[in-house]
Parts: C-alpha cells; sequence; structure tokens
C-alpha cells in the first residue's frame, strides 16, 4: 500500500490535498515532472512535504508573478512518495510575453537602483514576523494559543516564501545577465577562474556562524578544553564539556550563541531533527572538527586573501571594459556580487530559520497530543498533516490519531527504502525533450540550480570523469562519497567530499575539506559558492560521480580544466 | 474664511503654499511630522497685500510701473531705476499700525515662551514659487522693531532688480509678487549643515550625504568651506567618514552674524558625533519615506539642550540630484534583462 495520489488510501486521507500526484491528470497537464532531488531526497516526512508542496509552490509562482517574469509564472509542484516534483508554467501566448514584458521592465527596477534597501526591508519584514511567533512561551500556553502559534507559522511560512522566491527570481535573473555579458565582453563564462574571483570574498551571515564556531574553538583551547573535547563521541560531548572546569561557562557562552543563530535543523529541508538549540551536538561537533584542524588554520585571514584576489580581479576586467560600458558593467557586477551573497545567506535567514520554527510550533503542539494519547509519541506530530492537527488540536483526548501516523510512518519508511524517479515522463517525451522545456522557459532559477551548464569533455586529459567548474583549483586526496547528512561527521580533515548536492548546513565541513564533487550542479548552487568562499575546488555536473567513486579511493580534482582522476582504481 | 495675516507653525502644513509660501508651508509639515522645528509664526502673503492696501502703496507702485511701459523692457538699467524707486516708497511708509500690532503680539508671545524680551529670531522669506536672488535672509534679530523693519526689508525685496528682471523674464506681473515672511527662533548652533537621502552627485539611493561645519548652516551652504562630509549606507547604517580642516564658521556678533576663524582645537575634529549622526539620519529616513521621495534637509546642532532634543530641523524638502547617468545604465540593465527572456 503506498500512499500516493489524491484519493484516501486505507481511510487516510492525502498528505497535501490537491497537489498529490496523479499521473493521468498531471501528465496531461505538463508530460515532464523533475523530482526536486536537492531537498526531497531522502524523502519528506508528510508535515514537512505539506509545508514545501504548499507555500514553496506559492512563493515560486508568487515571486514569478510580482516580477512578471516574461516567459514562466513560476513552477507547478507535486506531492509523491515524500518527494517534491515540479514542472515549469510557460506562458503560452507571444501577446501576453509581451505584455509581461512592459510590466516586468518596471518590476524588475528596484533590483537595480536600490538593491540593499529592498533586501533589507524584506529581512527586517520576516525577522519581526519570527520574533511573534517566538513570543509564546510553548510549555504554558493554552490549547487555543499553541494552535493560534500554529496557524500563525503556516502564514510565516506563506510569506517566508514569497520574499525567498520574490528575491531569488530577481537576483539570479542579475546574475545570469552578468554572466552573459562576461561572455559576451570578456569571453569567460561562470565556470572561469577568473569570474568566481569576481564575486568571491564577500562576508555573508552563513560565514559569519562559522566563525562564531571557529572563535569558540580558539576559546575551547584557550580553556585546555581541547583534550576533553577531541576524546569525547558526539552522544557525550556537552555532558563532558559540562563536567570539566570551567566547561560549564563556555556552554552557557555557546548556548547564548544557539539562541541567537542555532534556529537551524542539520538537514536544511527537513524537521524531524533536533535544531542546534535543542541539541548543540551537531555545530560543536562543527566545532571539534575546527580544533582538529589545528592552530595554523585562521579563518579571518583565509577570507581577506579572497577579498583582495577579488580586488585584483575587479582592477584587471575594469581595464577590458570600454569607458562608456564601465558605469552600467560596475553596477551590474556589484548585483551579480550581491546575488551570490544573498544565495548563500537567505538559507540562514529563510529556509533553515523558518523551518526550525515550523519545527518548534509543531513539537509544541505534539507534546499536548502525546500526553492527551492522540498520538503515540510526539515525533508521530511529522506523520499527521495540519488538517488532522487543526481537527484535535483544542480537544486532543477526544480523538485518536495513532492509527494514521503508525500507518504514514509505516509509508515513509517504504519511500525511503525505494529511491522516487528523477523525472517522471509522459508516454513519447524523451529527457531531452524535457530539458529542451526547462530550457526554453528562461527560467532563472532552472537555469542556474537546477540544469547547470554541461561539461566539455577533453578527450586528451584521459580523465575518469568530466564536470564544470563550481570553484576553480586543483586538489588531490582521499574520496569520501556521502549520501545524505547523517554521514557528515564521518568526514575527515583533508579528504575530498563527493555527494549528489550539498545542502548549506555542511557548511562546517568546507573549511576542513580539500575539494569538493557533486553528481549534479550549477553556479549558484551551494556547493559552488561556499566552495568559492573558502577557496576550494569545485567540479560540479560529473552526474555519476557518487556512483563511479568510492570512499578511500585517491582522487585529483582539477575543477579548472573540468577533469577528474581516480588514482588507485 | 478670510485669511490671517498670522500664523503660528503648528497651524500650517503643505496645503498652505500659497498663503504662506513655500518655507513656512514646509515648517509647518516638518512640525506635523513631529519633527524638531524652532519655534516661530509665519506672516502671510495676506499680510503683505494688506501693507500694500492699507497704505495705498500697491496702487502707487502700480502707477510707478505702469508710467514707465516698455521701457523696463528695454534694459537693466530702467529696472534699476524702477527697484531704487519702489523700494524708497515701502522705506517710506510704516506698516499700518494694525499690522504691526498683530507682528508685535505674536513675537512677544514668542519671547514669553523663552522668558525673555528679546528672544533672537530669523527672519526669512517665504515665496510661493521658487525666484533665485529673492531669498532674504535675516539672522540674529532682536526686539520687536528689528523685526517688523526686517519683516518689510524682505517685503522689499521683492522689488530687487534681479527679481524685477525674472518676473519680466517670465511674463508675470512685475508691480506686484506677495510672499510670506518666516520669523523663527535662532537655534544657538554648535554646529550644522545639511542631509540629502540621496548621493547628488551619482543619483546612489543607498546612500545618504551629511555635510556639516562648526557654527550656523549658512558656511555649509555658502559653499565657502569644506565641511566634514559623512557617507551613510541607508540600509546597514555604516558611516563613511571624510573629517575636513575646518578654518572658518559663521558666528553670532549678538545681533547679526559674522564669519569668524574656528579655535584651534575645534579645527580637525568632527563638528557631529556618532549618536547625533544616527539621529540626523533617522529623522531623515522617516521624511523620506513619508514623502516617499529623496530628501534635501538642514539640521542645527543646538548648543544648550540635552541629545536628543537637541537635533533640530530648519528645512525639509525634495532633493535634487543627478540621475541622467544612474538612469541610463539602468534603463540598460533593465532592457538587457527583459532581453534575457526572448526565445
Amino acid at each position: 500500500m503506498t500512499i500516493s495520489n489524491g484519493h484516501d488510501v486505507g481511510g487516510l486521507s492525502a498528505v497535501v490535498p490537491g497537489f498529490e500526484f496523479d499521473e493521468k491528470t498531471d501528465l496531461a497537464q505538463s508530460p515532464a515532472w523533475f523530482l526536486d532531488g536537492t531537498h526531497s531526497v531522502p524523502p519528506w516526512t508528510p508535515l514537512f512535504g505539506w509545508f514545501w508542496i504548499n507555500f514553496c509552490r506559492h512563493g515560486m509562482q508568487y515571486g514569478a508573478e510580482k516580477l512578471s517574469l516574461p516567459t514562466v509564472k513560476g513552477w507547478d509542484w507535486r506531492f509523491k512518495n515524500g518527494g517534491g516534483y515540479l514542472t515549469l508554467l510557460l506562458v503560452k501566448t507571444e501577446a501576453e510575453q509581451k505584455a509581461r514584458e512592459q510590466r516586468f521592465r518596471e518590476a524588475i527596477r528596484p533590483f537595480v537602483e536600490n538593491y540593499d534597501t529592498l533586501w533589507q526591508s524584506q529581512l527586517d519584514e520576516i525577522l519581526a514576523r519570527y520574533e511573534e511567533l517566538k513570543e509564546l512561551d510553548l510549555d504554558k500556553a493554552s490549547n487555543i494559543e499553541l494552535l493560534d502559534n500554529f496557524e500563525q507559522t503556516i502564514n510565516v511560512c506563506r510569506r517566508m516564501w514569497e520574499i525567498h522566491m520574490y528575491m531569488m527570481y530577481g537576483t539570479f535573473t542579475a546574475y545570469i545577465l552578468f554572466e552573459n555579458m562576461c561572455r559576451n565582453l570578456l569571453q569567460i563564462d561562470d565556470t572561469h577562474p577568473l569570474f568566481h574571483k569576481l564575486i568571491t570574498g564577500f562576508d555573508n551571515k552563513v560565514l559569519q556562524v562559522d566563525k562564531r564556531i571557529w572563535e569558540f574553538s580558539k576559546q575551547a583551547e584557550k580553556l585546555g578544553l581541547s583534550e576533553i573535547v577531541l576524546k569525547s563521541e558526539p552522544k557525550d560531548i556537552v555532558r563532558n564539556i559540562e563536567k570539566a572546569p570551567g566547561g560549564r561557562d563556555f556552554m552557557q557562552g555557546f548556548r547564548k550563541f544557539l539562541n541567537e543563530d542555532g534556529w537551524r535543523m542539520q538537514r536544511m529541508s527537513e524537521m524531524n531533527m533536533p535544531t542546534w538549540i535543542e541539541d548543540p551536538t551537531p555545530p560543536l561537533t562543527n566545532m571539534k572538527q575546527f580544533i582538529v584542524k589545528g592552530g595554523g588554520f585562521n579563518l579571518e585571514e583565509e577570507r581577506a586573501k579572497l577579498g583582495r584576489e577579488r580586488e585584483e580581479a575587479e582592477k584587471e576586467v575594469l581595464a577590458k571594459i570600454a569607458p562608456e560600458q564601465k558605469g552600467w558593467f560596475t553596477t551590474l557586477l556589484r548585483l551579480a556580487q550581491k546575488s551570490g551573497v544573498f544565495s548563500e545567506e537567505h538559507d540562514h535567514y529563510l529556509d533553515l530559520y523558518m523551518h526550525a520554527l515550523m519545527r518548534r510550533s509543531a513539537v509544541g503542539i505534539a507534546k499536548r497530543l502525546a500526553a492527551a494519547s492522540t498520538i503515540a509519541s510526539a515525533d508521530d506530530i511529522f506523520f499527521i498533516v495540519p488538517e488532522e492537527i487543526r481537527r484535535v488540536a483544542l480537544a486532543p483526548e477526544q480523538f485518536d490519531l495513532k492509527p494514521v501516523a503508525a500507518a504514514r510512518r509505516a509509508a515513509w519508511n517504504e519511500w525511503c527504502k525505494t529511491p522516487n524517479p528523477p523525472v517522471i515522463l509522459a508516454d513519447g517525451f524523451d529527457m531531452n525533450q524535457a530539458m529542451a522545456v526547462l530550457v526554453k522557459s528562461n527560467d532563472p532559477i532552472a537555469l542556474k540550480v537546477v540544469v547547470g551548464s554541461m561539461p566539455v569533455v577533453r578527450p586528451e586529459l584521459k580523465a575518469d570523469l568530466h564536470g564544470t567548474c563550481g570553484s576553480p583549483g586543483v586538489a588531490e586526496g582521499r574520496a569520501r562519497v556521502i549520501m545524505s547528512e547523517d554521514e557528515l561527521a564521518q568526514v575527515q580533515p583533508g579528504e575530498i567530499l563527493v555527494a549528489a548536492t550539498t545542502s548549506p548546513s555542511w557548511t562546517p565541513v568546507f573549511s576542513f575539506i580539500k575539494g569538493v564533487v557533486v553528481d549534479r550542479g550549477a553556479s549558484l548552487s551551494h556547493a559552488a559558492i561556499v566552495g568559492r568562499e573558502y577557496g576550494i575546488p569545485v567540479l560540479m555536473n560529473v552526474f555519476a560521480g557518487t556512483q563511479q567513486i568510492k570512499t578511500g579511493q585517491r582522487i585529483r580534482i582539477d575543477a579548472n580544466m573540468g577533469a577528474l582522476f581516480i588514482l588507485d582504481k | 474664511m478670510t485669511a490671517k495675516w498670522i500664523y503660528v507653525l503648528e497651524e500650517l502644513g503643505q496645503e498652505h503654499l500659497e498663503l504662506v509660501g513655500k518655507k513656512c508651508a514646509n515648517l509647518g509639515e516638518m512640525t506635523k511630522l513631529g519633527m524638531r522645528v524652532p519655534p516661530g509664526f509665519a506672516i502671510s502673503v495676506a499680510a503683505f497685500e494688506e501693507y500694500m492696501r492699507a497704505t495705498g502703496l500697491g496702487a502707487g507702485i502700480a502707477a510707478c510701473f505702469a508710467g514707465r511701459g516698455d521701457e523696463l523692457r528695454k534694459g537693466v538699467q530702467a529696472q534699476m531705476d524702477a527697484s531704487a524707486v519702489v523700494k524708497q516708497m515701502m522705506a517710506d511708509t510704516p506698516l499700518p499700525p494694525a499690522l504691526a500690532g498683530e507682528i508685535r503680539r505674536n513675537y512677544e508671545a514668542l519671547c514669553a515662551r523663552f522668558g525673555t524680551s528679546d528672544v533672537p529670531v530669523a527672519v526669512r522669506s517665504s515665496g510661493a514659487v521658487s525666484m533665485p536672488g529673492q531669498m532674504e535672509t535675516y539672522l540674529y534679530v532682536r526686539g520687536v522693531d528689528e523685526v517688523v523693519s526686517r519683516v518689510r526689508e524682505v517685503w522689499q525685496s521683492t522689488f530687487n532688480t534681479r527679481a524685477i528682471a525674472f518676473r519680466l523674464e517670465k511674463g508675470m506681473p512685475v508691480d506686484t509678487a506677495p510672499i510670506g515672511v518666516a520669523v523663527i527662533r535662532m537655534v544657538n548652533a554648535k554646529s550644522a549643515g545639511v542631509i540629502l537621502t540621496v548621493v547628488p552627485t551619482t543619483g546612489d539611493l543607498d546612500h545618504a550625504v551629511i555635510e556639516g561645519n562648526w557654527g550656523l548652516g549658512e558656511s555649509v551652504v555658502s559653499g565657502e568651506i569644506t565641511p566634514d562630509n559623512f557617507i551613510v549606507n541607508k540600509a546597514t547604517m555604516a558611516i563613511d567618514r571624510k573629517i575636513s580642516r575646518k578654518t572658518r564658521w559663521v558666528v553670532s556678533t549678538g545681533r547679526g552674524t559674522s564669519m569668524a576663524d574656528v579655535p584651534a582645537d575645534m579645527q580637525d575634529r568632527p563638528c557631529l558625533d556618532d549618536k547625533e549622526i544616527q539621529e540626523i539620519i533617522r529623522t531623515a529616513l522617516d521624511v523620506e519615506r513619508y514623502f516617499g521621495a529623496p530628501q534635501d534637509m538642514e539640521w542645527v546642532i543646538d548648543h544648550d539642550l540635552p541629545f536628543p532634543e537637541n537635533v533640530i530641523w530648519v528645512q525639509a524638502r525634495g532633493a535634487k540630484y543627478a540621475t541622467p547617468r544612474k538612469e541610463a545604465d539602468a534603463d540598460y540593465i533593465v532592457d538587457q534583462m527583459a532581453r534575457l527572456f526572448r526565445t
């Protein structure tokens, strides 16, 4: 039994009513549906999938409409066995494209003329809404207040996705234009090392958080806690630190930092694992890695160096631009640089933060439901959906959702065992045609995050795998193949990370690995941006990296040439 | 409702532009916005007209211009002659007692608020349309007789040669040009200057520019000295400072003002501290949001009042700034962005 379509199955209602994948009607609407491998592998829990499908979908259509993108109206999404499947909503007639283009010219202008103010105002708004959600003391709240907090959380999530996608469509449009201009004027594209230097070396919130953790590693060394941290198993690390002299104060400072910046979970797009505030083990493990890396490493110096390299690259490039073109070129360069910063730090302020707050509100209700035996345990909450939560939240003891939660949990376990297909195509429609639709949409997000550019095969290199350059450089080391976040703690300093994709919550390992190989990605994917900020090579779009490379093999990557060599086959 | 001769600033707003002139209407609007503005009153266009009517001056001046006819258009000399004659006629004609009495009552009320008999005020012209070369301003005016006499001098200035020439050129009536007058308490200025919520030379809307000097603001707007310059990022509030050596300032002489040397120990010190800068930018951005357009504003830091009451505003208006280059760049970028979507 799978719970996959829009109909009730075994007495269970749909996970995301109205958005369950239905082969017949959905393939009639669009012949190609792509799995969102970045966010929905492994499969989502039902509650998280409900939030994502409803509001990521809404946000993309809101963003495309607010900007009046001439050729695309955002993406449509469906839920299937814990996977998110997406297709593009193309503008159908040329007349409509023309009309939309007129409005687009007005709508995109604030990004060009007033970007800082624009982003700051959106950020201020959403952070204020987060604070309102956090005001309620969940343990003391009445059932009415808890349900109200949950409803507000739904609203704030919806607003978060509106801001997210409006900003993302706008900034990515600027980034793509800059890349095109670089191709025309400088004959370099966004896989070229010089291009990377131009948009690297800026501070952003994600890096600031890493820096705080690095500073804590220095403090731990000073307090003589290094030995304890290094020797502790992850599960004992908090307890062992607190037992040590000075450890209690250290942990107090660390928890204070987490209360501000710990609104995140190990996996970016899920809510069934504890936040850093609930369980500081993941950030402490990151801190441990900094200690392993040793005293010579200085995060601040690394960052300053990249900043200087960028200034050099800017000089080099501007010298090649004709004086009458310098005005707009400089404006566009700044905007592309800001797009890179947005691309990275929005994960902290938008996705990670919101998902942590969704978890907070849901767990608040879950405790009441578990206490009333409506569900078997608090973490059953991730297997029921808001329609059911609304039904039971005010008088939980009147209802029994245990069978529903158990059935869905069983289904979810099945989903996790059987991977979702990467694409669902109508009969007679092939992958090339499907990719052509993506390209034809001109959808900035599809182009910069999903599609990317195809690797150029250079037979003379005799490489084992080819990819595109996400961040320049050459590295050689032991491969570490990672299939999910759970395996992140296994990564050792000096290794080369091999993964399908990476997520922002992986950032801390970037500071001590030598390089990254990802199966899919484009220049604004997470791996590329963070690789550039940490000055390590990133090879992208190798497609079969996780299949052909085994952990422990020595590999060499030359991101500049787009080549990967397996040294001990 | 007939127009009054005098209004206190709190009674006024943008809608009174025709009645009291731009400067007074602005000060009234600023007061309504809750900005700290020096207290004072506005003498309306109706007061000017009353002076002209009750004294018979209006008819006399009209006859004087009518008698000169086309001759006026022929050369500057004829305009200078007419100006001299009319201004003398006004100098010989005191204000009607009722009008002078109104001004006296309002000035005395202002004095009473500060517990003194001769509170120093600024007497400034307030035209309904901007007329270059006509903005007469008298600072540190003290005592009721002095105030009445300066008001008449501001009125006289509408018959300056330049003002006559301007009206002739624009095809406006030459024999009358009613204006308002602002009478506001002088601020004991520690420092003063301007803020623009846009970089005027580039049209950069993400930054604001503050310029200031020690003493009264006249030294900054005159452009005679190099003021301190602060560029503030409107989003992050980060401040970029250029502190200049400020050798000259405008100070009070008791009655009137003069340019003088800045004491050596103050010359290289910034004329604003960080919290004053933050207060200035905060208010300016509020005003910018309210009007929905970049602002050009004048601030004064009072020597005697505690922070933040010491940050006082004397002007707020829409900023003029260079747009052509920046706009052309933005147009080009927007156009190229639109092309990205053409299939």
